[in-house]
């Protein structure tokens, strides 16, 4: 089922405020109302404009080409929303379980909320990859670039 | 009973509605008290590059437009076309022939949500109708009912998933989900039986208005039914409640043995007893401005549960 007019799931709700102000003090962060589309309307929400691992957007990319079966002739970009690429929400909960799989990663829901394009899905990544207990953050980076 | 309207060429029946500025479909009487109306197009009946397809562009409005524009791709800029000229076409029908589908306004819930936005001073009646839209690749379904909310959601019943279905179902589905897909001791039936769950979770979470994002599935329970009887859902004693109604109920059906249809519908609180147990439903198949078709009572149409 795709999403486009129809529903109006998939990832996005409030963003938490307090993390995302922690997020990096070289991200600048813009308040305002998302674009009305006829997909997913949020509230407003802070976001913060800082880019993921080339890396991992690709491989991000590389996931969603392939769970929504996309054509090489489909403009995909890091900015491009899953729903605006036909995705309806069991195709993005599956992508989400196709990337905690490939980057060893569990996604919390209200993680997983936040996530509505490729950018945010990479930016997730690259945040619980870091974060993980047993992985230094150069070890990560090596494991990252090793997946990709 | 099958009904077929023949409409005339559509370039006569676009003048005639520039014209007049009314709409040149055939009045529907509203839905009953308890009863949804399910209009579905399917997006291969109508050639891509038809000046129907045009002509249907010319009901959106600019927002839509721009909207449509933004997405990736033909195939998904079609259906959008469509899934928007549905909507526009199948409300219309239900105001008296004196409203011109592409002159109806939307706006959003809180969560997104798109609702009727009648105008303020327009000679018109405005019947107080809730609808929501759905669609697959294949088939676009609007559904319409009388003031209470209403969600569907349509997918294809032999969807596969890319991860198990149990995978899929442990991830997001409730305990009690779970122990019922993997007691199913055959792989198709348990794919079958895990797409008309989602389905109704789907339904369920459109119809209060929240969308997956808003109402976490496993925040809620849905037990499937089985012949006459509905489906019936609770909410789980540790989830956050907060915006889950309890009062709704389920049906389900199947459409040209292609595709499952779960339909979600806010219970009318003051009837009690089996009276407000079971849905009623009309479907049409339709080619909006140019043929319906009433399939409800056909082949085309298969009760699985929660409608009489």
């Amino acid at each position: 089922m795709a999403s486009v007019s129809a529903t109006f799931v998939s990832f996005g709700c409030s963003f938490n405020q307090t993390k995302c102000i922690t997020a990096g003090k070289n991200c600048t962060i813009s308040l305002g109302m998302r674009n009305r589309t006829l997909t997913a309307v949020r509230f407003p929400r802070l976001r913060v404009s800082c880019s993921a691992k080339p890396e991992t957007v690709t491989k991000v990319m590389e996931i969603v080409k392939k769970q929504l079966a996309l054509n090489d002739d489909v403009p995909l970009k890091p900015e491009s929303k899953f729903s605006e690429l036909g995705a309806d929400s069991l195709d993005t909960v599956e992508i989400v379980m196709i990337m905690e799989e490939e980057f060893g990663i569990t996604v919390e829901e209200d993680n997983s909320q936040s996530i509505t394009t490729v950018q945010e899905a990479a930016e997730l990544i690259d945040k619980l990859v870091a974060a993980k207990p047993d992985q230094p953050a150069s070890e990560s980076e090596q494991k990252s670039e090793a997946i990709s | 009973m099958l009904r077929l309207f023949r409409r005339d060429m559509l370039g006569c029946t676009v003048s005639r509605r520039l014209s007049t500025a009314c709409s040149p479909l055939p009045p529907t009487p509203l839905p009953h008290h308890r009863e949804v109306h399910l209009w579905y197009i399917k997006p291969e009946e109508i050639n891509d590059s038809s000046s129907q397809l045009k002509h249907y562009m010319d009901l959106l409005s600019p927002s839509e437009k721009r909207d449509v524009s933004s997405l990736s791709g033909q195939r998904l800029q079609k259906n959008a076309i469509l899934a928007r000229a549905l909507t526009r076409t199948t409300l219309s029908r239900y105001c008296d022939g004196r409203v011109d589908p592409g002159s109806i306004r939307f706006r959003k819930g809180l969560y997104g949500k798109p609702e009727i936005m009648w105008q303020d001073g327009d000679n018109i009646i405005k019947p107080p109708l809730q609808f929501n839209l759905s669609h697959t690749s294949s088939l676009i379904a609007c559904a319409v009912a009388l003031e209470t909310s209403i969600g569907i959601d349509v997918e294809e019943n032999k969807r596969q998933t890319v991860k198990s279905v149990l995978a899929v179902a442990r991830r997001y589905f409730t305990v009690s989900e779970v122990e019922y897909l993997a007691a199913i001791p055959y792989p198709d039936i348990q794919q079958k039986e895990f797409i008309q769950l989602w389905t109704l979770k789907e339904a369920y979470v459109k119809a209060i208005g929240r969308g997956f994002s808003g109402a976490p599935f496993k925040n809620f329970t849905i037990e499937m039914g089985s012949d006459k009887r509905a489906p019936k859902m609770h909410i789980e004693a540790d989830s956050d409640c907060e915006g889950l109604a309890d009062n709704c109920q389920f049906a389900l059906l199947e459409l040209n043995s292609s595709h499952v249809v779960a339909v979600c519908m806010e219970r009318d609180q003051e009837i009690s007893g089996d009276e407000n147990n079971l849905l009623r439903l009309k479907v049409w198949r339709t080619i909006p401005l140019i043929e319906d078709e009433l399939v409800s009572g056909t082949e085309t149409v298969n009760y699985i549960c929660g409608l009489c």
